[in-house]
C-alpha cells in the first residue's frame, strides 16, 4: 500500500535528491483515523440530533473509545474539532454565488444558500453550540460562524448597504442575523410546518423589505 | 436548571415537600413555566395599540424588551429540557408562548397587517417573531453588547421597514 511505513520510519527525514518525497504512512493513516472519528461523530447527531457518547462514536467509526482519547484530550476538544472540520466544509461548499446580480437575484441566492446550510448543519449547530459556557475554544468558534454568516450577507447586500450610514448598516445587519438565524430556519419548518421553498420565500420578502434601496 | 435540593432550601421547605406536591422534576417545569407565562402576560399588557405607528413600534418593542430581560434564563431552561421532555407538555408552552408573541404582534400592528392578504401577512409575522425571539435580543445584549436603549432601536428599525405603510385614516385624506 502507498501509506505503509516502517517500524521507526518517523518520515521527518529529508528525502534523497531526484527521489520522490517520502510520504509519511503513519501520519496518514493517524490523520484518516482522526477524520473518521470527526465524521463518525457528525454522522450520529445528524441521526439522532444528541450529542453521542464516546462508546457511540468509537462504534460508528470502527475504532476503540481508547483511539478516540489517544487523539482527542476529551470529549469538548473532540468537538472543537468537529465545529473546525464543519466550517472548512461549509466554506468550502458554500461559495459565494450571484455577486453581480441584481437585487432579487442576489436575495434568492443567499437564501437559498442559506436554507440549504440550516438544513444540512442544524442539528450538528444545535448540539455544538449547546452548554458552551466551559468550553471557550468552542465559544470562540460559534462566533466565528456568526461573524462569517455576517460577512457573508454584508458582501451579498453590499450595494444595498453602501449608501446608508454606520448606524442604519449596524441595525440592518443585527436584524438580518436574526432573521436568518438557525433557530429560526428551524421554527419554520418544524414549528410552522413550511416547505423549504415556502420558507425561502419568507425569507426573501423580509430580507426584500429589510434592505435599504438599491442604488441606481 | 436546579436541583430539588436547591430549590427546596430556597423555599425553605425539605425536599420531600416538593416531591409531594410535584411528582417529578419535569412536572414542576411545566408548572413554574405556566406560573411564568401567566405572570409575563401580567406584566406586559397591550399599551398604546390604538396609537400611531411609532407609538405602537415603541410600545410593543419596549414591552417585548421587558420580557426578554426578564425570561431569557428561564426561556433558556425551558428549551434545553422541552426536547427531553416525553410528555410533550414544555414544547407545547414553547409553542404556545410563540403564539403569544404573534397575537400581541397582530394586535399592535393590525393597522398595517389588515391590507395584507392571509399569506403575506403570515410570512411576514413569522419574520417579525424570528425578529424579535428572545435569543435575539439576547445576542444583541451578551454579544453585541447593546444597551437596552439600543437594542430596542434595532428593533424599532427593523419593524418599521417590515411593516407595509401605514394606511391613512379616511377623515384626514377627505380633509387633504
Amino acid at each position: 500500500m502507498s501509506d505503509a511505513v516502517q517500524p521507526g520510519d518517523d518520515g521527518a527525514r529529508p528525502s534523497g535528491e531526484g527521489r520522490e518525497p517520502r510520504i509519511d504512512g503513519r501520519r496518514l493513516r493517524s490523520e484518516r483515523t482522526r477524520r473518521l472519528i470527526i465524521e463518525a461523530y457528525i454522522a450520529l447527531v445528524r441521526e439522532t440530533g444528541h450529542m453521542p457518547t464516546a462508546a457511540q462514536i468509537a462504534e460508528r467509526a470502527g475504532y476503540s473509545v481508547r483511539s478516540i482519547f489517544e487523539r482527542f484530550p476529551d470529549l469538548t476538544a473532540l468537538r472543537v474539532a468537529v465545529t473546525d472540520y464543519s466550517i472548512a466544509e461549509a466554506r468550502a461548499t458554500g461559495a459565494l454565488r450571484d455577486l453581480d446580480g441584481d437585487r432579487l437575484t442576489r436575495i434568492r441566492s443567499q437564501v437559498s444558500q442559506r436554507g440549504s446550510g440550516c438544513e444540512r448543519w442544524l442539528p450538528l449547530w444545535r448540539v455544538l453550540s449547546s452548554d458552551l459556557s466551559e468550553a471557550p475554544d468552542l465559544q470562540q468558534r460559534i462566533g466565528m460562524i456568526r461573524q462569517l454568516i455576517v460577512m457573508r450577507m454584508e458582501m451579498m447586500f453590499r450595494p444595498e448597504l453602501s449608501l446608508v450610514s454606520d448606524a442604519v448598516r449596524k441595525k440592518t445587519m443585527l436584524a438580518l442575523e436574526s432573521l436568518l438565524d438557525f433557530e429560526s430556519w428551524a421554527r419554520m419548518r418544524e414549528l410552522y410546518g413550511l416547505s423549504f421553498e415556502e420558507a425561502c420565500s419568507v425569507w426573501v420578502k423580509a430580507i426584500d423589505r429589510l434592505l435599504p434601496q438599491t442604488p441606481a | 436548571m436546579p436541583t430539588a435540593v436547591q430549590i427546596a432550601e430556597r423555599a425553605g421547605y425539605s425536599v420531600r415537600s416538593i416531591f409531594e406536591r410535584f411528582p417529578d422534576l419535569n412536572a414542576l417545569r411545566v408548572a413554574a413555566t405556566d406560573y411564568s407565562l401567566a405572570q409575563a402576560l401580567a406584566l406586559a399588557p397591550p399599551r398604546g395599540a390604538d396609537g400611531d405607528r411609532e407609538t405602537r413600534l415603541r410600545s410593543q418593542v419596549t414591552t417585548r424588551a421587558h420580557t426578554c430581560e426578564r425570561g431569557i434564563a428561564l426561556w433558556r431552561v425551558l428549551l434545553q429540557f422541552a426536547d427531553q421532555d416525553e410528555t410533550g407538555q414544555l414544547k407545547q408552552r414553547v409553542a404556545r408562548s410563540r403564539e403569544t408573541t404573534i397575537t400581541r404582534m397582530e394586535l399592535m400592528y393590525r393597522s398595517e397587517l389588515v391590507a395584507l392578504p392571509e399569506e403575506e401577512r403570515r410570512q411576514l409575522l413569522i419574520a417579525l417573531e424570528a425578529l424579535t425571539d428572545m435569543e435575539s435580543w439576547a445576542r444583541m445584549r451578551e454579544q453585541h453588547g447593546l444597551s437596552f436603549d439600543e437594542a430596542c432601536e434595532v428593533w424599532i428599525h427593523a419593524i418599521d421597514r417590515l411593516l407595509p405603510p401605514t394606511p391613512v385614516p379616511v377623515a384626514t385624506s377627505a380633509a387633504a
